[in-house]
């Protein structure tokens, strides 16, 4: 009686630890007691499993982007990087410029955009108007998940390879990079991948190299105007036989 | 369901563990991989006890320099990867709370305060899973000590604090506390 006692106890304390409601001198006795004792590490693991979902209950916000910068500035992992820009470019402006990183993907890309537009030359034949350029945008696993026709008219056009939706509560971002000073633009938004124009009024016509991607972000988009969450896709544009 | 699409329905653990393995061999786009997936939830979390967006920033900051030094502590075979990570950010926030004025945080002190906290911690119960065994656990508790649990957790309310708000002894705030806690782990068993 007097075991379980000590056990129920025991219990209440490795809760109340997880909970926040001991004490200094209580927080104290229990960080000793779960580097010495296996079994209250087991129980303290064991509230924390139990009560996780409570965490799961806040609502999502989103990092204000130099939170990231100071992240990573302060953990030392700013040195590789290359110099700062007069304009500091926010986190994302940072990755779309890590040329190694694009690189990678742009022969990938490619490789893919070969195979893709092989598979698609029967439909470039039969509406007898070729993209003047064709991105690729592969998934993190290199997979393939959506391709942009760009025409000479102008119409760009997003074909998804999958079909997936967004969460409750996100939307599917469309992105396109092709002024790193002006940044990434939105150029569609959609509640479950299907293919759209994108929205390229007023935008540049596109060219070889520009970036495609989509980002995962709070339904209704971005709340900042940039990609925010994380990205799904991305591919660079590829110049087809029809755009030479 | 393909991986693109499992990617966007879960954050599988697995994911989570390699990539706080990835930050222990010290590669950054792994740390950049937690934060992607957990800063918006671990901002949320923090906002809820501090109440200042700055604070829970700065709490958010300091949790991933941690995961960054200690990611090589990690063991997958003693918790989740996803546990590990929140309860950095709880302890760091618990702290914050704790220890930096204090009175500046939470101004309201009188038992009115309870009409304003209750609603939250209700709606904490309904958000959690119908099928979740913490909510049908939590639902046979007596409302009062319901609430008490989840503020105490998701506001980070001392004993002192739900005895205040509650408009009870402090002595019965603590028995509440324990006896639903023991209810708690018997029913979720």
């Amino acid at each position: 009686m007097t075991d379980e006692r000590d056990a129920d106890e025991r219990d209440a304390l490795a809760a109340e630890y997880v909970i926040g409601l001991l004490d200094a001198p209580d927080i104290a006795r229990c960080e000793r007691l779960l580097a010495e004792e296996p079994d209250f590490a087991v129980r303290v693991e064991g509230w924390r499993q139990r009560l996780a979902e409570i965490d799961q209950t806040a609502p999502l916000m989103a990092p204000p982007p130099q939170l990231w910068s100071r992240i990573e500035a302060a953990a030392g992992m700013a040195r590789t990087q290359a110099p700062r820009r007069p304009r500091q470019p926010g986190r994302i402006a940072r990755l779309w410029n890590h040329l190694p990183v694009w690189r990678g993907i742009g022969l990938v890309a490619s490789a893919a955009a070969l195979l893709m537009m092989a598979g698609t030359a029967y439909v470039v034949r039969q509406s007898a108007r070729a993209p003047v350029l064709v991105a690729v945008l592969l998934s993190d696993a290199n997979q393939p998940a959506a391709i942009v026709n760009a025409f000479r008219d102008g119409r760009t056009q997003f074909v998804p390879l999958q079909a997936i939706a967004a969460p409750e509560g996100k939307a599917l971002q469309v992105w396109t990079l092709w002024d790193r000073a002006r940044g990434p633009v939105s150029v569609g938004l959609l509640d479950a991948l299907r293919q759209i124009d994108l929205s390229v009024a007023g935008l540049p016509a596109p060219t070889p190299d520009q970036l495609f991607e989509v980002t995962l972000e709070p339904a209704g988009g971005s709340p900042t105007g940039r990609p925010t969450g994380p990205i799904l896709m991305k591919g660079n544009a590829s110049r087809t036989d029809a755009g030479t | 369901m393909s991986p693109l699409a499992h990617r966007l329905h879960a954050a599988p653990q697995d994911d989570l563990a390699l990539a706080l393995q990835g930050c222990a061999r010290g590669d950054r786009a792994c740390l950049r991989r937690l934060y992607d997936r957990l800063a918006p939830r671990m901002i949320g979390v923090a906002l809820r006890m501090l109440r200042r967006r700055d604070l829970a920033e700065e709490v958010v900051h300091d949790t991933f320099l941690r995961i960054w030094e200690k990611a090589s502590t990690f063991d997958p075979a003693r918790g989740a990867p996803e546990t590990w990570v929140f309860a950095i950010l709880r302890h760091r926030t618990l702290n914050v709370l704790r220890g930096e004025a204090r009175t500046d945080l939470v101004d309201d002190f009188e038992p009115m305060g309870l009409a304003a906290d209750a609603p939250d911690a209700e709606a904490a119960v309904t958000a959690l899973s119908q099928a979740s065994a913490l909510r049908r656990c939590l639902e046979r508790l007596e409302p009062h000590r319901r609430q008490a649990i989840v503020l105490a957790y998701a506001s980070g309310l001392t004993h002192g604090e739900l005895a205040g708000r509650m408009g009870v002894p402090l002595g019965t705030v603590k028995s509440w506390v324990r006896r639903s806690l023991v209810s708690l782990r018997e029913c979720m068993a």
